[in-house]
């Protein structure tokens, strides 16, 4: 599998890191701009042509999206996972569909959940889950769900609730338990 | 086929509450006639924002979350989760463990492997094959109360191994339910395979074309279907599936007779390796010692793992960020390759008679896809 990285990088494309998580999986990171040449080679020249998983983190903190392609080569089952940062605001990045058609569904996902935007991709915009989503793409970091849970739903009459966090910490004898 | 319908067509809705769709999903199509001219799969009838909610909760609350991703096959989910936030935090689970994780991911792939033959047949108007079969599945659920107290939702993989040991005599009364299952296979296999309408239903019927398979990630009975030896248990070995004597069940036609006939397969399958587990468990601790769960905390990293459920590869992305928390958790079931891109691709041309019975035979699961 090193060997596919060395010829990347032997091919003018900048890996700008490598990480090897276990025998068969190795991460690498490459820049937004190079996703979608880096990801034709491999398909293209490499035995990684199976577009296994696609996803998205938001690392808001450092204002970005990752873009995480996770590649598996069928001869062996070896995974190459390629990430890519993209600016957070912008939000847009390179599709997939017609390197690997499921990239669709996933770039459909990833559009109605994170509010990302795959420039040429048939379905982003239709619903997915969501129909008739109004607010902020929910899987953001910064959507509160508790926030869009009292704002949504109004509260029974007469409902008596049990905090759980305080519940909890006074079964464990502790304090401050959950979500601090 | 067309990528758009013709001119002349009737659109139809099937689902989401429908007897011929898998759980709770429509599919929208548009028919000339009988047939098929274009297909697109809905979902969100189940949304429950499971991966959102993990990023909210401390990783031992987790746990109740994710089983519910699969119904008839929990176990996958509690594996998948449990073992790459072990590989996150450099956890090693006892050998014991190992092969308890074994026997009940086995006994959930045969519990659902079973209920989907009888779906399978009940798709064709064969009611009373899922009526024998969800007996025998309820005899596994027996097991699994007895084992985790639970029947449905089991929750008895949890970081570190399993949350406890086999209770005495277990082995004795599984052997039974396994000789019960055994006993009633030929029956089966007479009132479906020996079936006529079953045979002129299923054969040449639902063709997914082998050059599909890698394109599209196809895996699992869906595969194995078109004679391709996927098994993620074998390619990319996990547990002590290595230590295990057991074949890969293939068949050429590609079509729904054959993805029945490699589901008939894997039950016999899935009886050998249980029987194997319980002759070569070894004894030992059932859990390896952990950290304070409330206050578990991963270093940052992140990792894809994968597993073979009875629908096909089950994989899990997981991120963490040195906090006590999923950074990221997104779940990629065997369904969300097989209901979308790969059915909307077999729809076109499709008989409206036969969509049911398509969907069915790739063990297609809403709550899976939508997560």
């Amino acid at each position: 599998m090193k060997t596919h990285i060395e010829t990347l990088k032997r091919h003018q494309f900048e890996v700008l890191w490598t990480h090897q998580q276990r025998a068969n999986l190795i991460q690498i990171g490459i820049k937004a701009e190079q996703t979608l040449p880096v990801l034709t080679y491999l398909k293209t020249h490499t035995p990684f042509v199976q577009l296994t998983h696609y996803s998205a983190v938001d690392w808001i903190e450092d204002n970005e999206f990752q873009l995480t392609y996770t590649l598996t080569n069928p001869q062996t089952y070896e995974i190459l996972m390629v990430c890519a940062r993209i600016d957070r605001e912008a939000a847009t990045a390179d599709s997939l569909h017609k390197l690997w058609p499921q990239a669709v569904t996933y770039e459909h996902e990833m559009g109605e959940m994170f509010g990302l935007k795959f420039p040429g991709s048939p379905r982003v915009g239709e619903p997915f889950n969501l129909e008739g989503w109004r607010d902020m793409p929910p899987m953001r970091r910064d959507f509160d769900t508790v926030k869009f849970v009292r704002d949504s739903i109004p509260e029974r009459p007469g409902r008596q609730a049990i905090n759980t966090r305080d519940y909890i910490g006074a079964e464990a004898g502790e304090k401050r338990l959950l979500h601090d | 086929m067309t990528e758009r319908p013709l001119e002349k067509h009737t659109q139809l809705w099937v689902g989401p509450q429908h007897p011929g769709i898998t759980g709770n999903m429509s599919v929208q199509i548009w028919v000339q006639g009988d047939t098929i001219q274009l297909g697109r799969t809905h979902v969100g009838y189940l949304h429950r924002g499971f991966e959102k909610l993990v990023e909210r909760r401390k990783f031992i609350q987790a746990f109740p979350i994710v089983c519910r991703i699969c119904v008839p096959e929990p176990d996958t989910n509690e594996y998948l989760l449990t073992a790459g936030l072990e590989e996150l935090a450099g956890i090693e689970i006892p050998e014991r463990a190992k092969w308890l994780r074994t026997l009940v991911l086995e006994l959930a792939r045969l519990a659902a492997t079973v209920q989907a033959l009888g779906g399978q047949a009940g798709t064709l108007g064969l009611g009373v094959v899922p009526n024998w079969t969800y007996t025998l599945r309820d005899y596994i659920l027996d097991r699994f109360e007895e084992l985790s107290g639970g029947r449905v939702y089991h929750m008895y993989i949890i970081y570190g191994g399993v949350r406890r040991d086999i209770p005495e005599g277990f082995f004795e009364r599984l052997e039974g339910t396994l000789k019960t299952i055994e006993e009633r296979l030929p029956a089966l296999d007479n009132l479906i395979f020996d079936n006529a309408v079953f045979q002129k239903r299923t054969q040449g019927v639902g063709i997914v074309k082998p050059e599909w398979i890698d394109e599209m990630g196809i895996s699992g009975p869906t595969a194995r279907g078109c004679g391709r030896p996927i098994d993620i248990r074998r390619v990319d070995p996990y547990l002590v599936y290595p230590a295990l004597d057991f074949d890969v069940i293939t068949a050429d036609g590609c079509d729904i007779w054959s993805r029945t006939l490699v589901r008939r397969g894997d039950i016999e399958q899935s009886i050998k390796i249980i029987r194997q587990i319980m002759r070569q468990i070894p004894d030992g601790p059932f859990c390896a010692r952990l950290p304070n769960m409330l206050h578990w905390k991963i270093p940052t990293g992140q990792t894809y793992l994968r597993a073979e459920a009875s629908r096909g590869e089950m994989g899990y992305y997981m991120v963490t960020d040195g906090s006590d928390k999923l950074r990221r958790m997104h779940v990629r079931g065997p369904s969300y390759v097989h209901g979308f891109s790969l059915l909307e691709r077999m729809l076109p041309g499709l008989n409206i008679a036969d969509l049911s019975a398509t969907m069915v035979s790739m063990q297609t699961c809403p709550p899976e896809m939508e997560r």
